[in-house]
């Protein structure tokens, strides 16, 4: 096991660049936010207080209160329940795509077929509406959210996967691995999937995640689907907020997002090196 | 070139029929029906059920779908406008939808194309980092920022008495074409279209710069841009089909947004009444429109490229 994290690990941290640490620490603190802010005990939905409505920064209100005097800090992180667990999810179904890609790339013929066509099929439908496809029909859950999201990905994971593996088949080591009598199984798991496809499926993973948060934000944004009133969530705090000026009521969540897209480019390109980019 | 297109064009069709099997085992095996949202929805079960058919058994229904599918219907709205049927409801929409989609990709690539093609190709430029930045955000953010800069500044310009304010009973007209080059605009930039397209033909053109050709037409003291422009084609076909997707899902966000007629907008107030067949028969033409322009791109490739000729 820990051989196994050592295999996948490595490599992951050999590119040192300050933007992409500060845009992992950032995704780390929203995953502990998310974490943390339902234990302060803000009542949502029971937060309304008419008095306080429309205030600007103050120690009591640090970003103020919306229109119906509910404070915004405290349903800015608390908006981050909204995509972090759709999010990991959506990560680990992804992940599903690393065996299948991996064996695909492995033995070629017709489980390389096979693995195509369906990453084609899969691939056909446009991401957004598969998503909504999926929503629609199995209810507007985060799960549903997560698992949609993740499904939409694994054609493309798989796909990135199996290009790689193929392309390492015959390459020296694995040659030598093979003559010096290591076993198939052994060379496939460790050596071509954590070895040497870590990077892309953590750059991959990051991906996911950012797709994620748009997605949320959007659908909450857009209403109907996503985080429903009261249940604060990016998208609709801004939307909440329409058409009453620029104050930091707006612009946090604004911020907030771009912040974040900007992190997980930012670690994406940290994690996946330079001399693999594509 | 005919085996190309005919193997091609075979496993384009293989697909697109793995598409339609895929999204109507998704739809039958579905746990709830459009019947529930009703408020008298136990009353009106038993008659809704024999009408729309949902009283078959999953594998009745999806050999019913195939059978009207062959024959060119996509069935009968349920929910959305009852009655109508799925291709009356969604061919205006999806025409519109489809004609914003093509002019959104226009402008990326050739913004994209330009914008390499004056860095030249180098990595790492403030070109990039600005296109970066912009695609970065996603398109309701986008959208939203775009409306709110607009309003207020006309605001602004009323107040300063540069414009006329509107008359009392100025309602809102139907698609304006202020509102549209918005959309096509925001399409062509937002969920990281510009960006992709972009670092594709910047890489390309990184790519030729360093390729002997170039380098002899330089030699020569000839432009090289007519050179490296007809070289970039297959690159460009590529890139933009693969952009259709995203495209496709935007313009959901960017037509409910700016309260467009579109197929996103369809899509979305039919998902909202989960009308099964308008949200299938949405989904057909979108796969549709994303295989196809793969295949486009791919049999563009062949053609374009006399290497790839050969070995076809």
């Amino acid at each position: 096991m820990i051989r196994w994290a050592h295999h996948a690990l490595r490599g992951l941290r050999a590119h040192d660049s300050l933007l992409g640490r500060l845009g992992l620490a950032w995704l780390l603190l929203l995953v502990v936010v998310a974490l943390c802010a339902p234990l302060a005990g803000y009542p949502v939905g029971a937060d309304v207080d008419l008095s306080q409505a429309s205030q600007g920064m103050s120690g009591r209100h640090p970003l103020g209160t919306d229109h119906l005097g509910r404070d915004t800090f405290a349903r800015l992180a608390l908006a981050c329940r909204a995509f972090t667990g759709p999010g990991l999810l959506a990560g680990l179904v992804a992940l599903t795509a690393v065996p299948t890609g991996a064996l695909a790339g492995m033995h070629g013929g017709w489980v390389a077929h096979l693995t195509r066509y369906v990453a084609g099929v899969v691939a056909s439908v446009p991401r957004f509406v598969l998503v909504l496809l999926l929503l629609t029909i199995y209810g507007n859950t985060p799960t549903v959210l997560g698992l949609a999201i993740g499904l939409a990905y694994v054609p493309e994971l798989a796909e990135a996967v199996r290009a790689r593996v193929e392309g390492l088949r015959v390459a020296d080591f694995v040659l030598a691995s093979r003559a010096h009598g290591v076993p198939e199984g052994r060379l496939l798991w460790l050596h071509l999937v954590l070895g040497a496809t870590n990077q892309l499926v953590a750059r991959h993973l990051i991906r996911v995640f950012a797709f994620t948060v748009v997605v949320e934000s959007t659908l909450a944004y857009l209403g109907g689907f996503g985080v429903q009133e009261p249940q604060p969530s990016w998208g609709n705090l801004l939307v909440f907020e329409w058409g009453r000026g620029l104050g930091p009521q707006v612009i946090a969540p604004a911020a907030a997002l771009l912040i974040t897209l900007a992190a997980c480019a930012a670690a994406a390109g940290f994690v996946g090196g330079r001399r693999h980019a594509g | 070139m005919t085996r190309v297109v005919v193997t091609r064009g075979a496993w384009a069709a293989l697909t697109l029929l793995g598409a339609v099997g895929f999204s109507f085992a998704l739809v039958v095996w579905a746990p709830g029906d459009p019947i529930d949202l009703l408020p008298n929805a136990d009353a009106v079960r038993p008659t809704l059920e024999a009408r729309w058919r949902l009283d078959q058994s999953p594998l009745q229904r999806m050999a019913s779908w195939w059978r009207l599918l062959l024959a060119g219907d996509l069935g009968t709205s349920l929910s959305y406008r009852p009655g109508a049927p799925v291709w009356e409801v969604i061919r205006q929409p999806v025409v519109a939808t489809g004609l914003r989609v093509l002019a959104a990709l226009a402008v990326a690539i050739t913004t994209g194309s330009v914008l390499a093609l004056r860095t030249g190709g180098q990595r790492r430029s403030r070109t990039r980092l600005l296109v970066q930045l912009a695609s970065l955000a996603p398109l309701f953010l986008l959208a939203h920022g775009a409306v709110a800069v607009l309003n207020e500044g006309a605001f602004a310009l009323m107040q300063a008495g540069w414009m006329g304010r509107p008359g009392w009973f100025a309602l809102p007209d139907q698609a304006s074409l202020l509102r549209s080059s918005l959309a096509i605009g925001l399409l062509a930039v937002g969920s990281s279209s510009l960006h992709e397209v972009h670092a594709e033909i910047e890489h390309a053109v990184a790519h030729l710069q360093e390729s002997p050709f170039v380098d002899a037409a330089r030699a020569r003291g000839e432009a090289t841009w007519p050179l490296l422009l007809r070289h970039l084609l297959p690159t460009a076909c590529s890139v933009a089909a693969s952009r259709v997707g995203w495209l496709l899902g935007g313009s959901v966000v960017v037509e409910k947004l700016l309260l467009l007629p579109g197929a996103g907008a369809v899509l979305w107030n039919a998902a909202l009444l989960r009308d099964y067949e308008v949200v299938l028969g949405l989904t057909l033409v979108a796969a549709t429109a994303v295989v196809v322009a793969r295949l486009l791109a791919d049999l563009a490739r062949v053609w374009l490229d006399p290497r790839l000729r050969a070995s076809a």
